[in-house]
Formats: structure tokens, C-alpha cells, sequence
């Protein structure tokens, strides 16, 4: 597995730049990853969903249904992707440090 | 090679952005017989195998010159393709729904000829290019999946078994002496994707070994609820692990309840559980999905398991070879094989193709699987 350093950090990653392992996030590596999922500044806005997929990851042992993100962060599908612009498996989910999204993807 | 910039900007990844404009419309592709005479057909029939000839209201008269194709191309296969159809068809062609190559012309000596040239054509291994045929009651081409070429959960491989498969059946390909089509399709998992519970012959990739468990990685690659979820039997349940002293959240799978279905595995990526001696081909027949005279039905497990045999699985191939020469013999026109096999009864259709009946094929899943047994005293000895 790959390690990239980023600010005297590193963290281990799989080919896609999913954090191996979701113990290992900290605030820098939303820094390190905003850019390459085309976000130039962390907003109030992108800070809610990621605090919101955490905790349900942290509660539930799974990423939360789309619709349960639309609906719990008020944020409908369109502004979840004007945040985030690969979506939120590929964007939200990435830069929460969740697992990669499985299944046909 | 070097990097070469199609002119997007990477650091600004929004801008110029073209989104949500769907495939383009098909009436751009249209041959000028098609788009002249569009809605407005008459009557069709089968020239020869692989050539149809359609008449308009018009009088206008479109020939279609119909060749296999092996779905996996390369491009400078399909820039023959588009060659062809530059010297032949004004540059038009299009593909069917079993990925076979479709050539429309307007005049019948000219599709003969296209026809005797598509046929000419052959590899540098000496196999056909464009072999011209699927039409009518014959074998057409196979719909198949990824297998070994790019899938990560494949038993088998779905290339390579399609091949030996169609030369197999080559002479029905370019014939039509069959009572009714007989559609074969490849699935190289049970995800099924494709056509394989719905075809008059099937080839299924099969597991036969549960899952191993990766315990140490699990929880950190894996939403734990998810692949507990993901098994129809039940055989998951989350657990914790001690490894070297250190605790895991993990799985733990009941072997015996496990029947390798590797659904756990699409969701779960420590849950591996390919493997060279267990995984092999399930064969299923009898599916159709056209609603003449019978309903649409689904195919039925007749053999529960034959090995892979790369690369050219002989087991596999002389079973279908004997379930299509028995079925070409026995059944009436417009039989299709299920048909066939309804009609005499499955315990007939076991005896006449020599196929072994073990408990396997007994459906055990659920409810259901009360109605698949037989609850009357037809049957024959």
C-alpha cells in the first residue's frame, strides 16, 4: 500500500486515495485531499457533511443512504454535489476518511 | 508516452465543464432507406442465414447483411468495421443487442457480395473476421460478460468460454435448421449480468469454497453491517477477533450455510474467495424471454458444476454441444428448448441429453423452492 506524506504526516492509501484505515484521519488530510476532488476551500457548508459521515460512520459501522445525507445535512443531492463535485461516495465519503464504496459501483 | 493535454484544466476542473447531455440521437445515424422509410415497413423475410430483407410501404427494400462479432474489439477492428461499411454502405452500421454487426444496404446483389466478402475475411490465426449469420433458428452470438479480462469477482472466464462455445456451435451460426433460435448466454459469476437466467442455454460461473476472512484489514476496508446484509442465507454475523493480541472487529461466516454466492465479497474486499480447484461452470438451460405462446420463463441448473478447463473447457462445450444436438433432433418447430424439455418432462430431458440428476439441482432456497418439486403422480418411469 502507498503512503503519502503531506505536511510531515502520512497516511496510507489505496490506489484510489481511500484512507486505508479510519482511525488514521485528521483535519490535514481533508487539506490533502481537497484539491485532487477539485475543492478549493473548505467551507462551513462541506465541514457539516463531513462531521455528519463521520458520526455515522462511527454509530452505525456504514456510510449513510444518500437520501439520509440529504436529508439529516438539509443539503439536497444537487448542493452535495456542488460541494462536492465527485459526489459524496467519491468526494464526501474520501475525504471523511470512510472506507471505499463497494458493490457495482 | 508523454502527457498530452486534451485541454481540460486540472486546477480548475469545473470550467468549460459539459454535463448532462446524454447519447446522441440515433436518427443521426440513420441510413437514408431507414430514415426515408422510418415507421413504415411492410413485411420482412430471411434471404439467406445473415441477410434479411426489409420492404417498405414505399416499395423501397432495405437489406441487412448481419455478421458475429466477438463483443471484446479492438479498435483497429472496429475501423475495418467502419471501412466496410464506407465501401458498402455509404458509412453506415450499426450493432444489435447481442453485439452482432449489422450492414444495411439497398440493393440485394450488393449485400451478397458484402456478404461473400464479410466471410472472406479472416484472422492471422485463420478464424473468421465477420462470419456472416445469426438469423433465424440458429445459435446467435452469445452475450457474455467480463470473466478474467477485467471483473474482480469472476469464477470463470467469460471470453475465452464464449469462444470455444461458438466454434463449437460455429455451423448453427451460420444456419438456421433449428426448431426455434436457441440463445446462449455466459455469465462468468451469479451476479447474472446479462441474459443468463432468461436463455435457452446458460453458462454460470460457480464458486465451491466459502470466503476467506482477511480479519486483520476487515473493519478498516469493510462497512461491517453491509456484507452481513449482503448474504442470503444468513452465514454472516459480525464477531470480534483476537490476533496477536490485539482485538479486531471482523466476521465470522458459518461454513455450512455458506453456499458461495461471493455477494459478501462485492461488498466486502477481505472477504476473497476465488479459487482455481472450486471455482468452475454451472450449466442452465430452458429460459426465454419472448412471449410466443409460451410465457417467458426461466433457465433451470441441469449441471451443477463442470471445472474450469482453460483454455478451451472441453467438458463444458461437449455438454452443450449434447444438449443442442439432442434438442435439434426432438423438438417440434418453434420449440424452444424449454418448451421441449416442459413438454416431455424434465426426467425425459435428463435421460435424452445424459445428464446426471443429483440433489444439487433440487431447489432448497426458501419458500419457493416447495413449488420445484413435483406434487402429483404424473410422471414417467
Amino acid at each position: 500500500m502507498a503512503v503519502v506524506e503531506f505536511q510531515g504526516s502520512s497516511f496510507e492509501v489505496d490506489e484510489d486515495g481511500f484512507l486505508q484505515k479510519f482511525e488514521d484521519w485528521t483535519p490535514l488530510w481533508v487539506d490533502f485531499v481537497k484539491e485532487s476532488e477539485g475543492i478549493k476551500e473548505i467551507s462551513e457548508d462541506h465541514q457539516k457533511v463531513i462531521d455528519f459521515l463521520q458520526d455515522y460512520y462511527k454509530k452505525n459501522g456504514i456510510a449513510p443512504m444518500v437520501r439520509i445525507l440529504s436529508k439529516v445535512t438539509g443539503f439536497k443531492l444537487k448542493q452535495i454535489y456542488e460541494l462536492f463535485p465527485s459526489g459524496p461516495g467519491k468526494g464526501a465519503c474520501k475525504m471523511a476518511g470512510l472506507p471505499k464504496p463497494t458493490g457495482c459501483v | 508516452m508523454a502527457f498530452i493535454s486534451s485541454g481540460y484544466n486540472p486546477s480548475k476542473p469545473m470550467e468549460g465543464r459539459i454535463s448532462d447531455i446524454g447519447p446522441r440521437h440515433f436518427s443521426e445515424f440513420l441510413p437514408p432507406v431507414i430514415a426515408k422509410n422510418f415507421g413504415k415497413w411492410e413485411y420482412h423475410e430471411i434471404l439467406e442465414p445473415g441477410v434479411l430483407c426489409h420492404t417498405a410501404e414505399s416499395g423501397d427494400k432495405a437489406y441487412t447483411v448481419r455478421c458475429g462479432s466477438a463483443r471484446l474489439v479492438s479498435v483497429s477492428y472496429v475501423r475495418e468495421l467502419c471501412d466496410i461499411a464506407d465501401k458498402f454502405c455509404g458509412g453506415h452500421l450499426r450493432f444489435t443487442t447481442r453485439n452482432n454487426v449489422e450492414f444495411i444496404l439497398d440493393d440485394k446483389q450488393a449485400a451478397l457480395d458484402l456478404k461473400a466478402y464479410l466471410n472472406s475475411q479472416k484472422f492471422e490465426g485463420g478464424s473468421y473476421k465477420f462470419p456472416v449469420g445469426g438469423t433465424g433458428a440458429g445459435v446467435t452470438n452469445i452475450v457474455h460478460t467480463q470473466g478474467w479480462v477485467h471483473c474482480h469477482t469472476p469464477a470463470t472466464d467469460a471470453s475465452g468460454t464464449v469462444k470455444v462455445t461458438m466454434d463449437a456451435v460455429f455451423d448453427q451460426f451460420q444456419d438456421m435448421k433449428l426448431p426455434a433460435p436457441v440463445r446462449i448466454s455466459m455469465a462468468c459469476c451469479l451476479n447474472m449480468c446479462g441474459a443468463v437466467h432468461c436463455s435457452d442455454i446458460a453458462i454460470l460461473g460457480v464458486h465451491r469454497k466459502p470466503p476467506l476472512i482477511d480479519h486483520e484489514y476487515l473493519d478498516n476496508l469493510c462497512e461491517i453491517p453491509l456484507a452481513v446484509a449482503a448474504c442470503p442465507t444468513g452465514a454472516v454475523r459480525p464477531t470480534k477477533v483476537e490476533l496477536e493480541g490485539k482485538t479486531y472487529k471482523t466476521v465470522a461466516i458459518k461454513e455450512e450455510r455458506c453456499m458461495f454466492c461471493g455477494n459478501c465479497y462485492t461488498m466486502c474486499p477481505s472477504l476473497p474467495l476465488s479459487d482455481g480447484e472450486g471455482d468452475g461452470i454451472a450449466i442452465m438451460v430452458g429460459g426465454k424471454i419472448s412471449n410466443r405462446i409460451t410465457k417467458p420463463s426461466f433457465s433451470k441448473v441441469v449441471v451443477p458444476f463442470v471445472p474450469n478447463e482453460p483454455p478451451r473447457w472441453p467438458t463444458m462445450t461437449k455438454v452443450i454441444k449434447k444438449i443442442l444436438e439432442v434438442y435439434a433432433e426432438e423438438a417440434n418447430k418453434y420449440e424452444r428448448l424449454g418448451d421441449w424439455a416442459n413438454r416431455i418432462g424434465w426426467e425425459r430431458f435428463f435421460e435424452k441429453c445424459e445428464l446426471e440428476f443429483s440433489a444439487h439441482l433440487i431447489d432448497d432456497f426458501r419458500d419457493p423452492a416447495y413449488y420445484t418439486w413435483r406434487q402429483t403422480t404424473q410422471f414417467k418411469w
